[in-house]
């Protein structure tokens, strides 16, 4: 490259060659999926090594993804990370995204398809003390101070069990929340979200050494379906890499029904302490169980099953809400039955 | 000076967005990865009147996080400059306490005092302190010595005088480095939202982050755009309209 530059030129050789550097650009930015064979994959997570992704975890470990043929890097997800966006751009050829945000893409014409539904009961729950703000139904959230994340799934959440249950937002205070607790330790909101599999067992721990009775709030349970997290990739790699897209979500189901399996518990703990390393293990052993009942369909459905009323559902509140502009075929989503 | 700054900051603004549109048509992205222009005009319509409150929001606060930041640093200056070792101690200090990320100190502040104006203010005025307070050690701990000799030698120095010659001998200086900690303090402001607050520009990107809206935070980059483009021009008119005043005979 070096030489060529030194070499000079004509104009019209120094444009060529501008295009020519700026079509690499494209190129390396667009990045490139994996060729048949080649089984190169990027898995981009919805958010950081926890409980929540054992499964994913696990097929890494246990070598699921490299007896399917693949080598898969698994990257950790977060606040400022999209997985939809990576796919897109090419970054990444398989991730985790919640139907909100699929469905926020497909409404703006994101080519997505959805390939298996992780959590088949969201874990966003609201935390709070019985003795001090007693629920027994939704209108006992009359008058109380309810946390909420502005722009979060749990704001959209929270407003479809409102509208469900016939109740004004002015009847209560929505109180902004952030990542620190002490708002709800001291008492100020009385209803704190949180996701019931990875942080209840913690901030629960925290409360029930101080002697504080804790409960939870599941939309769920109050009639609210709203789809977590799911597998997704995009229509160009279905089309044109169905035996890769196939051995991937074979290998990453196997593992995750094998993680979730109480035989392997003890395995279970370990992959996940391995890569989580900030979470104590007696707190692993507890969020483990919870994640599992909320995973695992009744039988006999499989591991991974789409609840394809759930994400009608979930379509619903987001455009009655207005977090999309237009309807979205929900079954144009689904990948189907793959080769 | 308002028309010239105004222009070079839509000029680059309507480059980067144009540059953004290039990617996405060269690349066949969707409007989820990045707007159209249909979508981010629709947006504008919809959120600007709310956004230009949420950066005019923004604004007082930095401006009243900026002010703060001047009176303390000169204040801080102005009493370091008596001794040497004075000076050095804050020098030094002031280097350490900066090198902390400010993202890891908000949230304790956020513990300490809530999600509300002081959290924000405290932020904004931290992030340009700093600067400010290292530059203003500099110009008044040196000695304008052809001058304040004769004042000297004549036995008529007094602490305010030293403290005049200083300032009207470096005001040019002391103006860029306002109009430059100004920039600053607007940073902070809409770190310290995006952090610990619950109003403000910061708070909406914020938001908009979380919903994935690119064409919500375009809207947004563009009014904090325009109103620190304003303020900036303000700041450098105030400056100005001193120097000719100190200047008149």
């Amino acid at each position: 490259m070096r030489r060529r530059r030194a070499a000079g030129g004509s104009g019209a050789g120094r444009g060529l060659r501008r295009w020519a550097a700026a079509a690499a650009l494209v190129a390396l930015l667009a990045g490139c999926a994996p060729r048949e064979g080649v089984e190169e994959i990027h898995y981009r997570l919805k958010w950081l090594y926890n409980v929540s992704t054992v499964g994913d975890l696990y097929a890494l470990e246990k070598g699921h993804f490299a007896r399917a043929g693949l080598r898969v890097n698994v990257k950790p997800g977060g606040p400022e990370r999209d997985a939809l966006k990576e796919l897109e751009l090419g970054h990444a050829q398989f991730g985790v995204a919640s139907a909100d945000q699929v469905l926020r893409a497909a409404a703006k014409g994101a080519p997505l398809v959805v390939l298996a539904q992780i959590f088949q009961v969201n874990p966003l729950q609201w935390i709070y003390r019985p003795d001090k703000s007693p629920f027994r139904e939704p209108a006992d959230l009359r008058g109380r101070t309810v946390g909420v994340t502005f722009g979060g799934n749990d704001e959209t959440i929270l407003r479809a069990l409102l509208a469900r249950h016939g109740i004004a937002e002015s009847e209560l205070r929505l109180f902004s929340v952030r990542y620190d607790y002490t708002p709800f330790y001291e008492g100020r909101v009385h209803f704190w979200p949180l996701y019931i599999n990875a942080q209840a067992p913690i901030i629960g721990e925290r409360l029930e050494k101080a002697g504080e009775p804790i409960a939870f709030l599941d939309p769920h349970r109050w009639g609210v379906r709203f789809v977590a997290n799911s597998v997704i990739t995009t229509r160009e790699m279905l089309r044109q890499h169905p035996r890769t897209v196939s051995r991937f979500l074979a290998a990453l189901l196997e593992a995750w029904r094998e993680a979730l399996d109480p035989a392997n518990e003890e395995a279970a703990v370990q992959v996940l302490l391995a890569a989580d390393r900030e979470t104590p293990e007696a707190i692993v052993r507890r969020q483990l169980p919870v994640t599992r009942r909320l995973m695992v369909p009744e039988p006999p459905a499989a591991f991974g099953r789409i609840d394809e009323a759930a994400w009608r559902e979930t379509e619903e509140i987001l455009r009655l809400q207005g977090l999309i502009e237009r309807p979205v075929d929900v079954r144009s989503l689904f990948a189907g039955n793959l080769p | 000076m308002l028309h010239r700054r105004l222009t070079q900051f839509f000029t680059l603004y309507a480059a980067g967005v144009g540059l953004l549109l290039a990617f996405k048509v060269a690349l066949g992205l969707s409007d989820y990865v990045i707007p159209g222009p249909g979508e981010i005009w629709r947006t504008g319509q919809t959120y600007g009147a709310a956004y230009a409150a949420a950066v005019l929001n923004t604004l007082g606060v930095a401006v009243l996080g900026h002010g703060l930041s001047i009176v303390l640093a000169a204040a801080v200056a102005v009493i370091a400059r008596l001794k040497d070792w004075i000076g050095g101690f804050i020098r030094t200090a002031a280097f350490n306490i900066q090198s902390y990320p400010i993202v890891a100190v908000a949230p304790i502040l956020f513990i300490l005092l809530g999600d509300g104006l002081a959290t924000r203010l405290l932020i904004s005025a931290l992030i340009c302190y700093f600067p400010l307070l290292l530059s203003f050690l500099g110009v008044f701990s040196e000695p304008v010595r052809e001058i304040e000799h004769f004042y000297e030698a004549t036995g008529r120095m007094t602490w305010r005088l030293q403290i005049k010659i200083r300032a009207f001998e470096n005001l040019q200086k002391l103006t860029t480095v306002v109009v430059g900690s100004a920039t600053l303090a607007m940073v902070g402001t809409i770190v310290a939202e995006f952090i610990a607050a619950t109003a403000g520009i910061g708070y909406s990107i914020r938001i908009a982050l979380y919903q994935s809206d690119l064409a919500k935070i375009l809207v947004a980059l563009l009014l904090i755009g325009v109103g620190t483009s304003l303020w900036l021009v303000l700041l450098e008119g105030l400056g100005a309209a001193l120097q000719r005043r100190m200047e008149r005979p």
